[in-house]
């Protein structure tokens, strides 16, 4: 198998009479043979441009692309052994799901008639198409058209398998299954790939290292453990974590905690000089509602959910309402009044201006 | 284009009818006054279909007429078809039938010609934005909205000079002017409908751009490719100032040849309106052959997944 390196990769669009935009700006990455990585971020943050130009399908402005040590920078899309899953698909409507597959064997002319057919039926049954090999892309269902345009891009035995947004299209049923069906067809073939989205959920479960992006650089590089136990900055806590992170401004206070609208006290993970600006984080699930001590405040709102609740807070003193996990049973009432306390080992703090994590 | 005119009022025509006959809720006095509408319908659609109709009927009629009984206002004559006889015969000194080729061959090069050129220029303007890309598309497109007799007498002169005058290649090059703007403009858009990651998929398997665009684009567009063909040889077939200008005899096309039975000593009304309505045969014969295609081709979107 194969790794797959991006160095210093950038791009850069250039429109006349407009600002060039730079959608990429170096991006260094370097994947082990099997690995798979999760570019996340939102839209607009260069991750599918990224796809693109590994792909081969966007020139890249500089920097390389290294398949297996090689650089593939110069080589056409044709000539770099790259598989793509289109977030369309991609398939083609006026042929059988068997001839999309042998549609791409057969662009190269060593492939003679009785391999294309082994192949073709060889993957079919790795992804589980083989009772539908004769039906046409439109009388399939979305996590079926998703499997044909996986098979498809396996099917000419890629060095590096790219996957754009593979699930967006499925309804939450089909994305489960489909789910676990790209990981494990991924593991077995044990292609070294690339997935670009932009749902956390998606990443977190089908990547062994995720990249979080943001305006074309990787705000940080990591697991999913590690970026959602550390974000490296304030965008990424933001990004990552369902219900999202509470982020506070506050100052440092002499005590070596963080005061919030110059009322509330919250502990900080770490001692910082008092005087500075910073942005206090607690994860809702890190905000614990405590009987006696803790930061008073007002219930806003209480959704109680199946495996756990959310309150929406009013911190005494404090106009941004906070949100903060609740146990399954929790009986609250609009304005009730409760006490709530972070744990200082589980806050994060970042910067006030650039963001980065003061940890 | 007369079949799919029709298509639209058979369907109005099935609507108006069905309104009338399933339309329950209102009771009985709602639907008669359903079936009401439907017959007014109905009628206004025959109303329509005589006035549509009544000129070629006209024509009909006039070619059908003796010679002698050409000026009479009543219908009844002797119907003979002398005149087809004589038109199709090359009587009058009039070489008909060479025309009615000349016209074939003229709009099929035409058209021929702006497939060829034009598909891939339609193609390219849909995928690729390039220095210039615009302002030629719009270029192209005023080829259209210039009036012919504007550009008529240089070219005239043009063609003296080159020896294009009443030749086929001077015929299918002027014609060109008329149908490329066509194809470029209509397949285009068919083009940008398709997503291109279908060819990206193809590019990535390991096809040429060239391949990609035979084997993976093309196929998806011939709906469109047999709507914008047809269109194309009816403004070539019907075209009438450049082969009055640029031709005399020998690259004379149908359209001016059925005008020159109303030369000489005598109007032969009756030859030209036989001349006119074989003339009508190819294009009409066409539009029923790839109606199929038409109708998909103009209705397009089927394509998207």
């Amino acid at each position: 198998m194969t790794e797959l390196e991006l160095r210093d990769l950038r791009k850069t669009y250039r429109a006349r009479g407009r600002p060039p935009v730079e959608a990429v700006r170096g991006l260094d990455v370097r994947l082990r043979s099997g690995e798979l990585l999760g570019l996340l971020g939102p839209s607009g943050c260069g991750k599918s441009t990224t796809l693109r130009m590994i792909a081969g399908l966007e020139t890249v402005t500089g920097g390389d692309v290294l398949v297996g040590g090689v650089p593939v920078t110069d080589r056409p899309a044709r000539r770099r052994n790259v598989g793509v899953a289109f977030e369309n698909y991609a398939l083609y409507p006026p042929l059988t799901v068997r001839e999309n597959l042998a549609f791409g064997l057969r662009a190269r002319r060593r492939a003679d008639r009785g391999d294309v057919d082994r192949r073709v039926a060889l993957i079919a049954e790795r992804v589980g198409l083989t009772a539908v090999l004769d039906d046409r892309p439109a009388t399939l269902s979305s996590g079926q058209k998703q499997r044909v345009s996986l098979a498809r891009a396996l099917v000419r035995e890629p060095d590096v398998l790219l996957l754009d947004e593979p699930l967006s299209h499925l309804d939450a049923a089909q994305r489960d299954t489909t789910r676990r069906e790209v990981k494990r067809i991924q593991r077995d073939l044990g292609h070294t790939a690339i997935l670009v989205t932009h749902d956390q959920e998606e990443a977190l479960s089908l990547a062994d290292r995720i990249a979080v992006m943001r305006d074309g650089v990787i705000e940080q590089l990591g697991t999913a453990h590690e970026i959602y136990d550390h974000p490296a900055t304030r965008f990424v806590a933001d990004f990552v974590g369902e219900p999202a992170i509470n982020l506070l401004p506050a100052v440092t206070a002499p005590d070596g905690r963080a005061a919030v609208s110059g009322a509330v006290l919250l502990p900080l993970p770490v001692r910082l000089p008092p005087g500075r600006e910073v942005v206090v984080g607690v994860r809702p699930e890190d905000l614990a509602l405590t009987g006696e001590d803790g930061v008073r405040a007002r219930v806003l709102a209480h959704e109680p959910l199946l495996e756990y609740g959310v309150a929406t807070l009013a911190l005494d003193g404090v106009e941004d309402p906070v949100a903060a996990l609740t146990d399954p049973g929790t009986r609250l009432a609009r304005d009730d009044r409760v006490r709530v306390a972070a744990d200082p080992g589980l806050t994060h703090v970042f910067d006030a201006e650039t963001g980065v994590s003061l940890r | 284009m007369r079949e799919p005119e029709r298509d639209v009022r058979e369907r109005e025509r099935e609507a108006g009818r069905g309104a009338g006959r399933d339309g329950r809720g209102p009771g009985r006095d709602g639907r008669g006054a359903r079936r009401v509408a439907g017959w007014l319908a109905d009628a206004a659609l025959v109303g329509y279909f005589v006035f549509a109709l009544f000129p070629i009927a006209w024509m009909l009629v006039l070619s059908l007429k003796p010679a002698d009984q050409l000026f009479s206002t009543y219908f009844s004559f002797t119907p003979t078809l002398g005149s087809y006889r004589t038109v199709l015969g090359g009587g009058e000194g009039i070489p008909f039938l060479r025309f009615f080729v000349n016209s074939l061959v003229v709009s099929v090069g035409a058209v021929a010609l702006s497939l060829l050129v034009g598909l891939p220029a339609a193609y390219a303007s849909a995928r690729w934005r390039f220095k210039g890309s615009e302002n030629l598309m719009f270029t192209l497109l005023s080829f259209r909205f210039a009036p012919e007799l504007t550009v008529i007498i240089p070219l005239f002169v043009l063609y003296q000079r080159l020896g294009l005058f009443d030749t086929y290649v001077g015929m299918i090059w002027v014609l060109q002017l008329v149908t490329l703007p066509l194809v470029v403009w209509i397949m285009r858009s068919y083009f940008a409908d398709l997503t291109p990651e279908l060819e990206q998929a193809a590019l990535l398997d390991g096809y040429s751009r060239t391949q990609a665009f035979f084997r993976v684009a093309l196929p998806l567009v011939k709906p469109g490719v047999a709507a914008v063909s047809l269109l194309a040889f009816i403004f070539a077939w019907n075209n009438f100032v450049f082969p009055l200008i640029l031709t005399s005899n020998e690259a004379q096309t149908v359209t001016v040849g059925a005008l020159s039975f109303l030369g000489g000593d005598r109007p032969k009304y009756n030859l030209t309106a036989a001349a006119a309505l074989v003339s009508v045969v190819p294009p009409l014969l066409l539009a029923l052959t790839i109606q199929r295609y038409l109708v998909r081709g103009l209705s397009f979107g089927a394509v998207k997944s």
